[in-house]
């Protein structure tokens, strides 16, 4: 069983602090999903201006992790906060530094873009259509879980990792079959499995990011589970 | 809550190396006059633990305290209804005599309280009114119980000095010191450290981890933090009745109850 809280602090500033650090970690994610999705269209459309867009807007994010550091260290040793308080700062430093990694990934991606645009364009480059769309989909629910303290969706999400691990074995076996048959290629199909790798990380970061949502919502520790 | 109130929270044998049913407070409730400021008490606490009383002023934790060592029955008009037990036996047994029970359950008070004579005077008091003349004995009680409180060391050249010349932090762990003198089971603690300074408190929630060894200990404290630092148990009390009970880990990460975790974190009270 778990409880939330259901009314303000009697210390306004205490709920300032709160409401600030998940402010900052809100902007934090939303300013990641702008980037992974630059960098994305950069290796679609074949587009470096998205990729440096990208890659040069990843020192803000940088600084926003640090902030939110320092914010979490700032109401826990102001407020000394316990129970949900606590698992709430906790989870938001917890989740700042996975954000933050999603987004060295998204830069990682537009990195090998960049290499993968300048070589004539290859169609398996679509293979990667659909792990896109599940990597992004699951950061995306990953920053809704912790905006909803949806714990429901965070548990889904543990899931959609396995899936998104599977697409990513598959596209490598192809890869390599791809750079046995057309090694002409070779340097574009390894860019692709590079980025595959690199997808397949930010399932793995939204998994975490999960994971700390459910802490945070239900005092649940469900890391580790099933293995 | 995850337990009934009448059984110790989820204790393991490693938990509670001492007696799990040590004290029992069973249906208690008690009035001053026409106003109940009890509601059904149930709970059980084992011997040589800390267990913390929290919850708003007013809430009852200090009332049932002092129901311990039967400190209530000093306010007139006051009565009570149901039970507490020590070792199983009622602490309103008509065989029980309040000034014994008193010797066996000490009591430390919020504002510190030594009486105006000598620090040796203090501690030896209870013994000398006990009957004890033995001068090795109570120059022995004095030493083992500065000693047991972390204060022989500062006061041991001056012994014969008054108790009213020793800083607050010193003079509440001599009334500590003079609790345990007559060598109790239980210590009650109402807020022992609401009048001191951090350094004094840490000295003071130190000893209270000490004496845990040896003593069961039941402390009153509007300090969440405190309670969190130095209980193995907490119970929270709201409006006369006990809402939740339970590890002190479990009540400060995890609450059952709605209104323990409004309150912890500081959303009303």
């Amino acid at each position: 069983m778990h409880t939330e809280p259901s009314r303000p602090h009697t210390l306004t500033n205490f709920t300032a602090s709160l409401d600030h650090l998940r402010g900052s970690v809100l902007m934090m994610s939303s300013l990641t999903q702008r980037n992974l999705k630059n960098s994305i269209r950069g290796l679609m459309d074949r587009d470096d201006d998205w990729c440096n867009n990208s890659i040069a807007d990843d020192e803000e994010i940088d600084l926003l992790e640090m902030q939110i550091d320092r914010e979490g260290i700032d109401v826990m040793s102001r407020f000394q906060p316990v129970a949900s308080d606590l698992r709430e700062v906790i989870s938001s430093i917890k989740i700042g530094a996975n954000i933050e990694r999603v987004a060295d990934q998204a830069v990682n991606i537009a990195r090998r873009a960049r290499k993968i645009n300048e070589h004539p364009e290859v169609p398996e480059l679509h293979f990667l259509d659909e792990l896109v769309k599940m990597a992004v989909s699951m950061f995306d629910d990953a920053v809704r879980s912790f905006a909803e303290r949806n714990a429901h969706l965070a548990v889904e999400l543990k899931a959609r990792d396995k899936e998104l691990d599977r697409l990513n074995r598959e596209l490598t076996d192809k890869m390599i079959q791809r750079m046995q048959d057309d090694s002409a290629n070779l340097p574009t199909y390894l860019n692709l499995i590079f980025v595959s790798r690199c997808l397949e990380r930010i399932g793995d970061h939204a998994a975490n990011m999960a994971e700390d949502v459910v802490f945070a919502v239900r005092a649940e520790d469900i890391r580790h589970l099933g293995k | 809550m995850s337990e009934s109130p009448t059984s110790p929270p989820m204790l393991t044998d490693d938990f509670a190396p001492g007696e799990v049913n040590f004290m029992k407070v069973e249906d208690f409730n008690f009035f001053y006059g026409k106003k109940q400021a009890l509601h059904g008490i149930n709970l059980t606490i084992p011997s040589r633990k800390v267990t913390a009383f929290i919850g708003p002023s007013g809430c009852g934790k200090s009332t049932l305290l002092r129901n311990f060592n039967r400190m209530n029955e000093l306010i007139p008009g006051t009565r009570h209804e149901g039970d507490i037990t020590i070792h199983g036996t009622s602490i309103y047994d008509p065989s029980v005599e309040v000034i014994a029970l008193r010797r066996r359950i000490g009591m430390v008070f919020q504002k510190s309280n030594p009486f105006p004579m000598s620090i040796y005077g203090n501690i030896v008091y209870p013994l000398r009114i006990a009957g004890e003349r033995d001068r090795d004995v109570l120059d022995g009680a004095v030493e083992r119980c500065l000693r047991s409180a972390a204060l022989w060391e500062e006061v041991k050249d001056r012994l014969h000095e008054s108790a009213l010349s020793l800083s607050g932090g010193q003079m509440q762990r001599l009334c500590i010191a003079r609790a345990i003198a007559s060598r109790p089971e239980i210590l009650l603690m109402d807020e022992p450290c609401s009048a001191l300074d951090p350094i004094a408190t840490a000295k003071v929630e130190e000893l209270i981890i000490e004496l845990r060894k040896d003593f069961t200990i039941l402390i009153v404290t509007h300090n969440m933090h405190q309670a969190s630092r130095v209980s193995d148990l907490t119970a929270f009390f709201y409006l006369g009745s006990l809402v939740e009970y339970d590890i002190t880990q479990k009540i400060f990460t995890n609450p059952s109850s709605q209104q323990t975790e409004d309150y912890i974190t500081g959303r009303f009270g």
